[in-house]
């Protein structure tokens, strides 16, 4: 029983070349076609309009993604960074991982316009940006950890996602310092909410300073003095006071 | 705004959060699994938020936690029957959330001095608003502005491959909205592109 005559709709010619149509209703469909020149006609000019579309929305797309290489590096750091299920402690730090994750997006929006920093702004990292973020380690971890593992290079793609979120654009590759609020020395992770651009110059409280800040907290940490959770929370809260708290002074030492 | 359901991704997440502490296995072998969709569907992804009016930044950041929740959906060993799908509505869901935050805060105050109060929240950097590059492409632009954000949705998605149920599970439409939605944005391009 075919229905040579009856044209389809617009609709149904969609859904056949999408292949959406039941398939006794695309064989009747087909078989339409098969002798409906002017359907024939209908159905190439649905695949133009298509075509045209998507070309459009391509190219005008395409040429704005970014590589992928770092994001994914990014995503693996922070898949291995989530703790395991079932392991201890491993609630709140999820919990918290989703306040970051809330505050990253939050943060972004912040930044989607360009942010005029000057260089001392961002001596102290914005906590809406970078709240800090730390590996599921616990103090034997972080105090048995080779020395070579305490200063990884940040990787160039997400070095520049850190100056984006901040609203940098064409740094200078000298001007920053891509820094871990958390040092790794301490737990921290690589992850994005733990890195903020640390200018070089033009500020008292530089990249050394914190340095010293971070040994000291070390030592303090693995001489059994201080809680790791403690030397982490310094860090991320507020590093410039935990330097006053732990050198008692209210300007850096000279070194 | 769309009657989408704003709101549903951030409960999966919340409810993932809830029953992973309860699991038992590792999660370790889920990882190149995700990688592995991740190199898939990355690119659309984030096509598709920006076609929907996110920045490159934020969009990136949607997508991270995108594939951080698909993690923890199937190490839950939640269903995977169509976990494109699942990702799209993730991340089409986290997208509204995301703009519907930025126009609040664009709306409570242009306190913030690194927000000039002359720009608009997103000045839409969607295919839109920049395919002038030729005329064609200039006509198609005012069509797809003039099409309801709902319709323009449905043929982003279409366009990076999801089939008619998948769409219609992203934006909570039914299977025959979807398909009059499709055929209604093409017919208004090809009258556009004729006359």
């Amino acid at each position: 029983m075919e229905i040579r005559d009856q044209h389809p709709s617009d609709e149904e010619m969609l859904a056949y070349a999408d292949g959406e149509l039941p398939s006794r209703r695309a064989a009747t469909v087909r078989a339409h076609l098969g002798a409906c020149w002017a359907c024939r006609g209908r159905i190439a000019e649905i695949e133009g309009g298509i075509r045209e579309f998507l070309e459009a929305y391509r190219t005008e797309l395409d040429g704005r993604l970014p590589p992928a290489a770092g994001p994914r590096a990014l995503l693996k750091a922070q898949l291995k960074a989530l703790p395991k299920p079932g392991t201890f402690g491993m609630g709140p730090r999820l919990a918290a991982g989703l306040c970051a994750a809330a505050l990253s997006i939050f943060g972004a929006l912040l930044l989607s316009r360009p942010a005029r920093l000057s260089g001392d702004a961002v001596a102290v990292p914005k906590a809406s940006l970078t709240p800090g973020d730390t590996l599921p380690l616990t103090r034997t971890g972080v105090c048995q950890m080779p020395g070579n593992q305490l200063a990884e290079l940040v990787p160039v793609s997400v070095r520049q996602t850190v100056l984006r979120r901040y609203g940098i654009e064409n740094a200078r590759p000298d001007a920053y310092e891509i820094d871990y609020l958390i040092t790794p020395g301490l737990g921290g992770s690589g992850d994005v909410r733990n890195l903020w651009p640390e200018p070089y110059t033009n500020t008292v409280w530089n990249a050394h300073v914190k340095d010293a800040l971070e040994n000291r907290l070390h030592d303090l940490v693995c001489g059994g003095t201080l809680d790791l959770g403690t030397a982490q929370r310094e860090l991320a809260t507020d590093w410039i006071s935990a330097y006053k708290k732990y050198f008692h002074t209210t300007t850096p030492i000279a070194r | 705004m769309a009657a989408t359901p704003p709101d549903s991704a951030g409960l999966d997440l919340v409810l993932a959060v809830r029953a992973s502490a309860a699991a038992s296995s590792g999660g370790a072998e889920h990882e190149p699994e995700v990688l592995a969709i991740f190199d898939q569907l990355r690119g659309p992804l984030l096509r598709y938020a920006l076609a929907i009016g996110l920045r490159i930044p934020e969009a990136e950041d949607i997508v991270q936690e995108v594939f951080l929740a698909l993690f923890r959906h199937t190490r839950l060993g939640r269903p995977r029957d169509n976990l494109r799908g699942w990702v799209f509505r993730v991340a089409h869901n986290l997208a509204l959330k995301h703009r519907e935050a930025a126009r609040r805060e664009v709306q409570r105050g242009a306190g913030s001095p690194e927000m000039p109060s002359s720009e608009p929240a997103h000045p839409g950097p969607g295919p839109e608003e920049q395919l002038a590059h030729s005329e064609r492409h200039a006509r198609l632009r005012a069509v797809l502005r003039a099409l309801p954000e709902q319709d323009r949705q449905c043929l982003y998605l279409r366009a990076e491959g999801l089939r008619y149920r998948e769409i219609a599970g992203v934006l909570g439409m039914s299977l025959g909205a979807v398909s009059l939605s499709l055929t209604r944005s093409l017919a208004r391009m090809r009258r556009a592109d004729g006359g």
